[in-house]
């Protein structure tokens, strides 16, 4: 899995704060539409299974780290890492009608996990 | 996808010799698919410069950051602080990735740590092999899914060189000849027809930057 087996409460609650207006701003204004699950081929080619939403991915992603201060546990970290990296291709083609920038605030759940070491491992045996 | 290869570490130490401190930029796109430049690889290369350092005993500092891709200048923006205290930047994206760095940075050096080799296919986990060489002008539709650009040592359009030899290139005798495969498939498919017809010389379109604009896009990004 990752490097490290901690995590740095720090660097996350840094990563918030420094993006705090955008993060607060998607969250409010998602009216969980669902508009912008159509526009995701994932979700599509997963018999629109949920988790594919990308209001899902990051209202359970950067959402969840914004709502609980940065304070998660590895395993949640590990969750969202499996969330933003595998079932997610920032393809930046999703679309939203109120204008939320979803691949940049999934773009940021990847920063939040890359920064505790946690990435797409492309040489891990499935 | 693309695929790169990392450099010798001994060219890159030569780039950055004269250099404080470096900042490695990963690339999460295709270089970290084909393990040459995705965040495993910047702690990898960033141990292995501190290391290289540290006994020549020189001063300086390295650090690494991975943006999802550096194709994309939507992804680049979280780099400009961090660029703004280096010295230089080390890309490990494809050569796509370092020229837009270089060109969203024009007053920093940024030099590339890895050597992009071909669009290519994945045999296995850290095996890939060359398919494509995005000339532009595709003609897989006649010569069975087998292309003659990249698999032809010539490139040749139209049948095979006076070199053939049987099934191999005369290159190599560990090469096959790309157009004895081509004639292989289409006879199974009884489309040899498909290779009668003359094929004029590709326009090359090599000589200027080609943009690629999809269908039902040409409206938004026309050009006057």
């Amino acid at each position: 899995m990752g490097t490290t087996t901690e995590i740095n409460t720090d660097t996350i609650q840094s990563i918030l704060k420094q993006n705090k207006k955008q993060i607060k701003l998607g969250l409010a204004m998602c009216a969980h539409c669902s508009l912008c699950a159509e526009s995701c081929f994932l979700f599509v080619s997963h018999d629109n299974d949920p988790e594919y939403m990308p209001s899902y991915k990051f209202i359970n992603s950067i959402g969840k780290l914004y709502k609980k201060k940065g304070k998660v546990s590895r395993q949640v970290l590990e969750d969202m890492r499996d969330l933003v990296f595998e079932k997610c291709a920032l393809c930046t083609r999703c679309y939203c009608p109120f204008g939320i920038d979803i691949p940049a605030l999934i773009t940021l759940g990847r920063n939040v996990c890359r920064s505790q070491g946690l990435f797409r491992e492309y040489d891990r045996e499935w | 996808m693309i695929k790169a290869k990392s450099k010798p570490i001994e060219e890159i130490v030569d780039y950055i010799t004269p250099y404080r401190d470096v900042l490695i930029v990963g690339c999460g796109g295709c270089v970290s698919v084909c393990l040459a430049g995705g965040q495993k690889e910047v702690n990898i290369l960033q141990t292995e410069l501190e290391l290289l350092r540290d006994k020549t005993k020189t001063d300086g500092q390295f650090s690494g950051f991975t943006v999802e891709r550096q194709c994309n200048e939507q992804y680049l923006g979280v780099l400009d602080d961090m660029v703004e205290t280096a010295d230089c930047v080390l890309s490990m994206a494809c050569g796509a990735g370092v020229q837009l760095l270089a060109e969203r940075y024009p007053n920093k050096p940024v030099f590339p740590a890895v050597n992009t080799i071909a669009i290519g296919v994945d045999l296995d986990v850290g095996l890939y092999e060359e398919r494509c060489r995005a000339c532009g002008e595709c003609v897989l539709a006649y010569t069975a899914g087998i292309c003659p650009v990249t698999r032809c040592a010539k490139g040749l359009f139209n049948g095979p060189c006076g070199g053939t030899n049987g099934d191999k290139c005369e290159i190599s005798p560990d090469i096959n000849c790309a157009w004895h495969e081509i004639y292989t498939r289409l006879k199974a498919q009884d489309r040899l027809e498909d290779i009668l017809k003359i094929h004029p010389p590709m326009q090359w379109q090599n000589q200027i930057k080609r943009t690629i604009v999809q269908k039902g896009y040409e409206q938004r990004y026309h050009q006057e």
